[in-house]
């Protein structure tokens, strides 16, 4: 019994040791394979992109940084034993994951193991509304990404809109945001309604939707589902002024291109886009092709700002002990290729980073930024 | 006048996915009916054909549909091969051997997917993916998919030649000497086990021509397939194991449930908080559970005895 403690402190410190030695080791976990994979592709990318970018600068307190990556396969409780093997490891903290139903209970462990979370990706307002103080966050908020949408729709003068969204916690999140934000800017919600994901006939609910003739038909869902929606619209001839998708399939370059015409004049909420005018924006927009080697999405991008901001904490904290690189991400006030990164208390989030949001929109195949005025070129096109 | 014009775009609708779901369901029958084999890798036939016109299409620059002339074809030979190499050394072993191979073969033919195409769902845009005819009765506007149109008629001409080749010619006869009893049919001169593997062969045309109709209308992920096996699986049963009609409107019993109930629940109100669109899955398998309380054996099925 003895003996056996004893090998086990022998064995926790040599770990400990070893780790010390050689390089600085940052925990992630995102979904690899799976119904996210392509996700997961994206943030696989952004996070080499900035460790190379890192390490070619000299890296962390005078070490190499490593990514010690783990996939959930999109699965929550292989996230959740991805997180333990991490906390185990000693990693000072862990970026992830990418889906909203499965960060949600990530945030609850690692709060419970006080190792701070920063999510790049999962945008349900509750990751960090309430949030704890071991859960930052990169990437906005699904009430910012439909804000955004509130004021363009006012600007459009529309009237009514249905929305349709995916039953889980994203969907359900963006649901919840056009609900009661968009009645208080006095739009009329006439429809709302939400699916399983997977094999799925759209018909039904979009036939319901062309009755009622919305102005806007808001929308809310991962990538298969959302080329599948727009061509099964086309195809019931439903015939909205605007489609609106916020961010996920949407906001992913294979979007346009898998649902071709069907797609043509779609607005899309994001965060980040090509085109935007940050200072570095088309440099990592390079870098991140040619990791990639096709088209990469903002969710690359998001990834590669919270590795930087995982580093540069580190940086701060001088070391690998939690909680100074909690006290250290508290304190962050960075400028990135994705904006800038600074977490903030406000509204009832917490450590929350308040990114501006683009609309884009698909024009002759091409997505453009349309909004907001001062960072595009292309204007809004209507359907009707 | 709501619920009716949107039922009947519901009965259209799910008539013409019916159909495809029919094609599905008919392989997994006529498997069962002669081999009494429950195939559950069944699905990932599907998927692979859905692959292997993806791959015609973004590779050799084919159409999808057109490609039906290959894939049936290797998917002949595949399940031929499948059944000699694997399943022909199970004959005679237990039911549940033949169930554990069956699933195993899905599994390598689902990873198989996955090495070769990756995770990301896959799709192609073809011109006539969301044409349709319109009809219009009155004030009625009725839509017809041109591509669900297309899929149906394809899928009732393969089902007329398949039982067309089953009531008369040779091979059919013996198909179902052996189905009926094997041992019989063995003493009449039949080589069962040739016979066998070209049933799995059908079987195996059958999931994979499905999944190439399927293939503009829906994205490919190589993990769907246990969707695709769990319908095939709750057509059969609705129709009869083994009865090839029954398959026939088992899938277009399950098209239209699905579609009716998702469409016109919503539209009552005191029902439409409840039983959203959410509940797809749930009607089919509703209808699934009254068939098998009342009817066990299916709408189609005998009592099977065996010999």
């Amino acid at each position: 019994m003895k003996k056996s403690a004893l090998l086990l402190i022998t064995l926790g410190l040599s770990g400990a040791l070893a780790q010390s030695t050689d390089t600085i080791k940052v925990g992630a976990i995102t979904s690899l394979t799976g119904r996210f994979a392509t996700f997961g592709k994206m943030q696989k990318a952004g996070f080499q992109v900035a460790i190379k970018e890192i390490n070619s600068r000299g890296g962390v307190l005078g070490k190499k940084l490593e990514l010690v990556l783990e996939d959930d396969a999109s699965d929550t409780n292989k996230a959740l034993a991805a997180a333990e093997k991490l906390v185990n490891q000693g990693v000072p903290l862990i970026i992830g994951a990418y889906a909203s139903s499965i960060t949600k209970p990530l945030s609850q462990y690692l709060t419970r193991e006080k190792v701070p979370l920063l999510v790049a990706t999962a945008v349900d307002d509750t990751i960090t509304n309430p949030g704890s103080p071991y859960v930052f966050r990169v990437n906005n908020a699904s009430k910012a990404y439909t804000q955004g949408f509130i004021e363009l729709f006012r600007k459009l003068q529309v009237k009514t809109i249905a929305v349709l969204t995916s039953n889980d916690a994203f969907g359900k999140s963006v649901m919840k945001d056009i609900t009661t934000l968009g009645p208080e800017a006095g739009f009329k919600i006439v429809a709302q309604d939400s699916y399983d994901q997977g094999l799925s006939d759209f018909r039904p609910i979009l036939n319901r939707f062309k009755s009622l003739d919305p102005d806007v038909v808001y929308l809310a869902s991962y990538e298969a589902d959302s080329v599948t929606i727009m061509r099964q619209s086309k195809e019931v001839g439903l015939k909205p002024r605007f489609f609106a998708g916020a961010a996920t399939g949407f906001a992913l370059p294979s979007f346009a291109k898998a649902a071709g015409d069907a797609a043509e004049g779609t607005l899309v909420s994001v965060t980040w886009s090509d085109d935007v005018r940050y200072a570095g924006a088309l440099r990592l927009y390079k870098s991140l092709k040619t990791e990639l080697k096709e088209e990469p999405s903002q969710h690359a991008a998001q990834s590669y700002a919270a590795m930087l901001a995982a580093a540069d904490a580190i940086q701060r904290a001088g070391g690998l002990d939690r909680e100074k690189v909690q006290q250290a991400l508290k304190k962050t006030l960075l400028v990135t290729a994705y904006g800038p990164v600074k977490f903030r208390d406000y509204d009832g989030f917490t450590n929350q980073n308040p990114v501006v949001i683009l609309i884009t929109q698909v024009q002759k195949g091409k997505v453009v930024t349309v909004y907001p005025d001062r960072v595009s070129e292309a204007k809004v096109m209507e359907a009707k | 006048m709501e619920i009716f014009s949107q039922g009947m775009q519901a009965l259209i609708d799910g008539l013409l996915t019916g159909g495809v779901y029919a094609m599905i369901g008919a392989g997994l029958s006529l498997i069962f009916g002669v081999m009494r084999i429950i195939n559950f890798g069944h699905g990932d036939f599907v998927v692979l054909g859905m692959y292997s016109a993806f791959f015609a299409a973004t590779a050799l620059h084919m159409d999808p549909y057109l490609s039906i002339l290959v894939v049936a074809p290797l998917a002949y030979l595949l399940g031929f091969a499948v059944h000699r190499l694997i399943l022909s050394r199970l004959l005679g072993a237990s039911e549940q051997s033949t169930k554990l191979a069956s699933l195993g073969i899905g599994l390598v033919v689902s990873n198989a997917i996955l090495l070769g195409f990756g995770t990301q769902p896959q799709t192609v845009d073809t011109t006539y993916s969301t044409s349709v005819w319109v009809m219009q009765v009155g004030t009625l506007e009725l839509r017809f998919s041109v591509i669900r149109v297309v899929a149906m008629v394809i899928t009732a001409a393969l089902i007329f030649l398949l039982n067309r080749m089953l009531f008369t010619s040779e091979i059919g006869k013996a198909i179902r000497a052996t189905g009926q009893n094997r041992l019989g049919a063995e003493l009449q001169g039949v080589d069962t086990r040739r016979i066998y593997a070209v049933i799995f062969g059908i079987g195996t045309v059958l999931a994979a021509t499905a999944g190439v109709l399927l293939l503009p209308l829906l994205s490919a992920t190589p993990t769907m397939g246990t969707i695709f096996t769990n319908k095939a699986f709750v057509i059969t049963i609705l129709g009869g194991l083994g009865s090839m009609p029954g398959a026939i409107i088992g899938g277009l019993i399950l098209g239209v449930v699905e579609s009716l109930g998702s469409s016109i629940f919503p539209l009552i109100p005191f029902l439409n908080n409840h039983f959203g669109s959410n509940y797809r899955d749930a009607y089919g398998l509703i209808i699934f559970l009254l068939v098998l309380l009342l009817k066990p054996e299916g709408l189609f099925g005998r009592t099977v005895k065996r010999v």
